[in-house]
């Protein structure tokens, strides 16, 4: 632990002392139950470098924070001595339309980057939750993603240059401001999803796409799983292109179809496919879908359009929604095949430990999330079922991450899973690039 | 090496893969000397030919052992001198891993042997309606594995990506014959992204010996247009207004008027050899999608001052579009001795200028320049004329090479799309990375491969000047087009 005096005063020598809370006013900023001494909020890239430069003296532990919406992921840390803050860096760097590419500051929300690019009728291609707070960086950093990963990729598809600040103060680039690049190693990847263990992106541009002239959505209601996985199957598998298939459980689908103003048979599996295109193309691929949904026993066939469908996306990317109970959030990912399987075990496992749980997946592209209300259950069982539904997981083909718990069972399972011998590699990434562990220690995977 | 150590080496290696499997003789080494650029030359001390992954294996292990370097290699289709034994040692040929090891059409996946080539796999696939989507122009013969080393494109990169983006999982022999994988058939692994980080690492990361790929529903729809333009710029402005429409088609190809008459010199695919550029839009998607582009895209062709449009009626017409475009490589043959071919990328919006800058550098170094390229997403290929003969043209093309590649930095671009560093452009790194970016290169580098006995010499910029340049010759620079793409069966860029 270092003196907070001492870092607060270094602190203030870089971004002066308006910039830089301490004490209670730190509390806000505790990772875990570990709150920093300091918290210091850079206004420049040169900021941030010199700021990393004075903890990698002192051997700070530092932790960045963008808009503090993913915070939950990831172990608790070892050592938090210092919460680097992006607010500041929030501004357009650059955005030349006829490129189709953009550059942000890391602090900028994913909503006011979209608010900017939807003025010239562009987008970045990454609808991860809680737009309105959630940061570029912090997105990057957690490889956030969302339903309409299905055609654009994630973040790893989408950014081609960034600019990161290592555990030294220096300060690199990785890739290109061009959409093709083969020039060295690809840093970007190396970056994205790293949770800021091997440096703090202060930049990154983007491949950016046009907006969809037009999107709608087919909502179909199911009896069971299997039924509506068949027709996630006939969907995939043809040349459709939906910009967002997801499978929505029994206990999660009437919170889309209450938002989507559609009454909603209890009981009932929902399926949701996203078609973005010009009127005409949306339309026809609408009608094969909805031939796609009958054909494998759909009981009700929704068209979903205007601000109901807004609002309908707003509720699967947000579920559970504001207030409702989110005390474990679990991130499952299998080949496509196995994602009706992997929730209904899911759920089942759950609820032989009376944990309510919710599932909804990306189906289009293999990602089953888990929400459970774990408040009131002993840590213990609630571990259990992570442990549980990880093997479940595995012996699909895939493998589960924690993406928020409560403390206590943190404390008792590994959020991320074992990452096999790869982690040989990623423990050499980690000493070569942050030799005195100051970059979010004992967070990462294996103990990074 | 001296001669007992080889020999003893090659017994060695012999013993792993058996007799059929190494070759020591100089003649037959010659093959391995250089790849699809073939200005530089190195020959290995020997080539082994491993079957399975527990050879690729047993091989790295001794070579490790025995501090010899070693390089693997595919087809040796690639640009930039990548697969070149440049401080001897063996190279491991992995032709002979050509297997596909699983389709698995239901998941969109598909897990394949490094040493399969690219287009097995589409043809395997194209039955149940699914395709391999990168494409590079040597897929006929270029592999997997020099794909995922090379970050490979292709001409429809604009809608779907290079190799990085449809690779998911990777068994890979570290260099010190450890067995490990990264990724696999779901998505989002936790962890950093090894694979994402191991494609295009140019084979100084180890060896992949198997991939696991994502295959994608063939579209439903194609259509294939030819502009025909007086001048490059309406060409560049058109793509400009298609892409600001808001219209992403699967690719925008360019020709300008060089190579049009290069390729009907050669081949005759019917292009008009008065026009300024020629630009080939390909649609594709849902039908209705590509019904309703049509017309916008036809517009913004007139608007831009089209000349004539031609519209492929069905497969025969679009593969005649396509023709003169596939053929214009190898066309340069039929109107100079040498050609020295380029892979730098620019801004878009940059097009119109990187164009009249490299028509005014090409006057100035008094060589032709042909320009065919992927205009949709800036990626040039600018072709340097000259004859390898003449000693003095041949530094010319290598300095204005340079100069380019200097300008389309300065333009906010890079200096390799697709082709990779390799031996070829590792003395310029430096125009686009700080010493401090390229360490962070290294330490990456350091962590795979420690001891750099793997694929010495390439990506990192040596200590000597800027343009280096060797013994002369006139296949110094030289792309020698082989026979199938003089026929125009054959293409690569």
């Amino acid at each position: 632990m270092v003196d907070p005096a001492v870092l607060a005063k270094r602190a203030r020598d870089v971004v002066g002392a308006e910039h830089v809370r301490t004490g209670p006013a730190a509390a806000p900023f505790a990772v875990d139950g570990v709150t920093p001494g300091v918290v210091a909020s850079p206004g420049s890239e040169e900021e941030v470098s010199r700021l990393l430069a004075a903890a990698y003296e002192l051997e700070a532990a530092v932790a960045p924070w963008g808009g503090g919406t993913k915070m939950g992921l990831g172990a608790p840390p070892l050592r938090l001595d210092l919460v680097l803050s992006l607010a500041r860096l929030n501004r357009v760097v650059d955005h030349e339309p006829a490129d189709l590419t953009a550059t942000f500051q890391a602090g900028m929300s994913l909503a006011s980057v979209q608010a900017h690019l939807g003025e010239k009728g562009q987008f970045v291609a990454l609808d991860s939750p809680f737009g309105a707070r959630a940061t570029i960086g912090g997105i990057l950093a957690a490889n956030a993603s969302g339903p309409r990963r299905l055609p654009y990729g994630s973040a790893r598809d989408l950014v081609i240059a960034v600019r990161i600040v290592h555990a030294d103060g220096t300060v690199t680039k990785g890739g290109a401001k061009v959409v093709k690049n083969a020039t060295g190693y690809d840093m970007n990847k190396l970056y994205i999803g790293s949770l800021g263990t091997l440096g703090i992106l202060t930049e990154a541009t983007f491949r950016l796409y046009p907006l969809p002239a037009v999107e709608e959505t087919h909502l179909s209601a199911f009896p069971t799983l299997e039924a509506a996985g068949a027709a996630v199957a006939e969907i995939l598998g043809s040349p459709l292109v939906p910009h967002a298939v997801e499978l929505l459980s029994a206990g999660a689908a009437p919170a889309a179809a209450r938002a989507a103003g559609i009454s909603w048979a209890a009981g009932q599996v929902g399926l949701a496919v996203l078609m973005g295109n010009v009127p005409e193309a949306v339309r026809a691929q609408l009608q094969d879908v909805a031939r796609f949904c009958r054909g494998a026993g759909s009981t009700a066939d929704h068209l979903v359009t205007g601000a109901a469908h807004t609002a309908c996306w707003d509720a699967i990317r947000e579920f559970p929604g504001p207030g409702a109970p989110r005390s474990l959030v679990l991130k499952g990912s299998v080949p496509l095949t196995r994602v009706p399987e992997l929730m209904s075990r899911g759920e089942g496992l759950a609820g032989q430990r009376h944990l309510p749980c919710q599932a909804v997946a990306e189906a289009g592209s293999g990602i089953v999330r888990f929400y459970v209300d774990a408040a009131s259950a002993p840590p213990e069982r609630a571990a259990d079922y992570v442990e549980t539904v990880r093997g479940v997981a595995a012996e699909l083909g895939g493998h589960l991450v924690v993406l928020e718990a409560p403390l206590p069972v943190k404390r008792r399972v590994d959020v991320w899973g074992p990452v096999g011998k790869a982690l040989r590699v990623m423990q050499g990434l980690k000493a070569q690039f942050d030799p005195k562990g100051i970059l979010n220690p004992g967070r990462f995977v294996g103990g990074i | 090496m001296e001669r007992q150590r080889k020999a003893k080496l090659a017994a060695a290696l012999g013993a792993i893969v058996g007799q059929d499997g190494i070759i020591t003789e100089e003649d037959e080494l010659r093959v391995y000397e250089c790849d699809g650029l073939t200005i530089f030359k190195a020959l290995p001390e020997l080539v082994v030919l491993p079957r399975t992954r527990d050879q690729v294996e047993a091989i790295v292990r001794l070579c490790h052992q025995e501090r010899v370097p070693f390089v693997p290699r595919g087809a040796g289709t690639g640009l930039s001198g990548g697969a070149l034994a440049l401080e001897g040692g063996v190279i491991i040929g992995l032709n002979r891993m050509g297997h596909i090891l699983e389709v698995d059409v239901p998941n969109h996946r598909a897990v394949v042997q490094s040493g399969m080539v690219n287009v097995w796999l589409t043809n395997k696939i194209a039955g149940d309606n699914f395709y391999y989507a990168p494409d590079p122009a040597s897929q006929t013969a270029c592999t997997i594995g020099g794909n995922v080393a090379e970050n490979a494109g292709g001409v429809h990169t604009l809608k779907y990506g290079v190799t990085t983006n449809h690779v998911l999982g990777l068994e890979i022999v570290l260099p010190d014959g450890e067995v490990v994988e990264f990724g696999g058939k779901a998505l989002d692994p936790p962890g950093y992204d090894l694979t994402g980080v191991f494609v295009g690492s140019e084979g100084t990361f180890g060896i992949c010996t198997a991939v696991t790929l994502r295959i994608l529903p063939k579209p439903e729809a194609v259509k294939t247009l030819m502009g025909v333009f007086e001048s490059i710029d309406d060409a560049s402005n058109t793509v400009s207004a298609i892409v600001a429409a808001g219209i992403i088609p699967a690719c925008l190809e360019m020709m300008d008027s060089l190579s049009i008459q290069a390729v009907e010199q050669g081949i005759r695919a019917g292009l008009p050899t008065d026009a300024g550029a020629v630009l080939l839009v390909e649609l594709d998607g849902p039908r209705a999608e590509v019904e309703a582009l049509l017309p916008p895209v036809s517009r913004l062709m007139r608007q831009n001052k089209v000349r004539e449009i031609r519209i492929a009626k069905d497969e025969a017409e679009r593969l005649l579009l396509w023709k003169g475009r596939k053929a214009a490589f190898a066309a340069m043959g039929q109107i100079s001795p040498d050609c020295y071919l380029q892979d730098a990328v620019i801004p878009r919006t940059r097009l119109p200028q990187i164009l009249h800058e490299i028509a005014v550098l090409s006057r100035e170094y008094g060589l032709r320049v042909a320009n065919v390229f992927h205009a949709g997403d800036g990626n040039l290929h600018p072709m340097i004329l000259y004859d390898g003969r003449n000693e003095a043209e041949l530094h010319r093309a290598e300095e204005l090479g340079g100069k380019i590649m200097q300008r389309c930095i300065e333009l906010g671009g890079s200096i390799t799309g697709e082709h990779g560093v390799g031996r070829e452009k590792r003395d310029y790194m430096p125009l686009m990375y700080t010493e401090a970016d390229l360490e962070a290169m290294r330490k990456v580098r350091q962590v795979f491969n420690p001891d750099g006995l793997m694929n010495p010499g390439k990506i990192f910029p040596t200590s000597k000047s800027c343009v280096e340049v060797g013994a002369g010759g006139r296949d110094r620079i030289g792309y020698r087009p082989h026979r199938l793409e003089v026929m125009g069966l054959a293409q690569r860029f």
